[in-house]
């Protein structure tokens, strides 16, 4: 009998969210971050959506947030023209790294000892966060607002895509642009996949898989409306990917086709990640929720709970709810 | 007709109160490198820990009398950027991110309730 796909909301934020970061998977789980429009970026077990804590401190929209590989530590961008970094085990600010201008972007570097910064004002900074008085190495060349900043290639070179319609390659010693990759619209979202050097672009109803070392086109797909974010799974099988109509869309990697869609959000998805064992992604939207949906629906993982059709229709149900209780638009 | 997956409980949600980071999680217990100068070094003796930590308890006792004595008295703050207001001291919040005060004497005039992040806050004094 076939299953219906439960997404489980996780409320909390009281304005849009906008970016979302898994952690590696570390002895106690894996962890979940999001950035909102209402300053307050919040921590997650990544497994069951559970919030953890809030980190407090920001002064204005939190456009970008991530965790380091083993989710000790926290990493923010905002409007407040600062990028923050946090413990993530306490919850305190660690480090403030002020800037000329809106951050959108900040990831760590794989050992956790450098912090890449972007946003509105076309530089890429790297800072050493063992030296925090020094200053941060700058790199120009954006024409515009860079919307997202990664490092790849084992954090030897960096990527980066901005509102010029331009995904750039740096290299991190030289800070020379390596190849560029021009568009006619501008790129929504970027994420890079360190097992196979696989770069995942968005743009106008365009899912785009490139290779990041060479920035050569592997393959493209359209999508049904405009795509804001799309999120590889980590076997490379599937694709997810969610924008201006609300929905979830899941696609075969191999095939390009279409799988499933769901829907859910009551507003435009923003962001969309797969976890790092594969088994479910969220998706963060302008309604100001995160969902987390199962990658093979009816599977027991987190909170789903596999039911077996003899069990179905026995009054065993004490613990566990039909589904989840939504209003219904 | 698809039956829904069915589902243990809700994802939890935000405790109102505070801001998290449970200091009783095994991964807080775990991983919370202790705060103490001393037991961060090594070869820390157990003697040396008790005098930092009664030290601590010193001061945060102070600190707290502090904010006790200071409610509704007219306090100044000595603020970033070279600024310095008047107010009467209200309260702070538990974790010490804003003070309340009422009256705070701008220079585009009286605000009669006002919050006060205390990261802007360099120092205040008062006249006890």
């Amino acid at each position: 009998m076939a299953m219906r796909q439960t997404p489980l909301t996780c409320s909390g934020h009281t304005r849009p969210v906008v970016d979302l970061a898994f952690s590696g998977i570390t002895p106690f789980g894996y962890f979940l971050i999001s950035a909102c429009k209402d300053g307050k970026p919040m921590l997650r077990q990544g497994d069951t959506g559970d919030w953890i804590g809030t980190f407090l401190g920001h002064k204005g929209a939190v456009w970008g947030a991530t965790l380091n590989m083993d989710a000790t530590k926290a990493a923010t961008a905002a409007a407040d023209f600062t990028a923050k970094v946090w413990d993530s085990v306490s919850g305190d600010e660690v480090l403030s790294l002020a800037h000329k201008h809106i951050v959108k972007s900040v990831t760590f570097t794989q050992d956790s000892n450098h912090l890449l910064t972007a946003g509105n004002d076309k530089l890429l900074r790297i800072y050493d966060l063992s030296n925090t008085d020094a200053a941060p190495q700058e790199i120009a060349g954006h024409g515009a607002a860079i919307k997202k900043a990664l490092w790849c290639n084992n954090d030897k070179q960096i990527l980066s895509a901005a509102d010029d319609k331009t995904i750039r390659l740096w290299d991190r010693t030289s800070m020379d642009e390596v190849k560029t990759l021009t568009f006619d619209t501008t790129v929504s979202s970027m994420e890079y996949m360190a097992d196979g050097e696989i770069l995942v672009i968005t743009y106008g109803k365009t899912i785009a898989f490139y290779n990041a070392l060479s920035l050569e086109l592997i393959k493209t797909v359209e999508a049904p409306a405009p795509i804001n974010s799309a999120s590889l799974h980590p076997e490379k099988d599937f694709f997810v990917a969610g924008g201006e109509d609300f929905k979830l869309y899941k696609f075969d990697y191999s095939t390009m086709e279409e799988l499933e869609s769901y829907k859910g959000h009551f507003g435009p998805v923003h962001c969309v990640r797969f976890s790092p064992d594969g088994e479910l992604y969220a998706s963060g939207s302008e309604d100001g929720t995160l969902r987390l949906w199962q990658t093979a629906v009816g599977k027991t993982y987190g909170l789903w709970k596999c039911v077996l059709p003899e069990d179905l229709g026995a009054d065993n149900s004490e613990q566990m709810y039909g589904s989840t209780p939504e209003i219904k638009a | 007709m698809a039956t829904p997956v069915p589902v243990l409980r809700l994802p939890k949600g935000p405790d109102l109160n505070s801001r998290g980071f449970d200091p009783n999680s095994p991964r807080y217990i775990a991983l919370c490198r202790t705060t103490l100068a001393t037991s961060e070094a090594a070869g820390a003796d157990g003697e040396e820990l008790q005098q930092e930590q009664h030290a601590r308890s010193v001061l945060r006792e102070r600190f707290l009398r502090c904010l006790l004595a200071m409610t509704n008295k007219k306090v100044r703050f000595n603020m970033h950027e070279n600024v310095t207001v008047e107010a009467t001291f209200g309260s702070s919040d538990i974790d010490v991110l804003n003070f309340q005060v009422s009256d705070l004497h701008t220079p585009i005039g009286v605000q009669k309730e006002a919050l006060i992040r205390s990261q802007d806050v360099i120092s205040f004094t008062f006249d006890a």
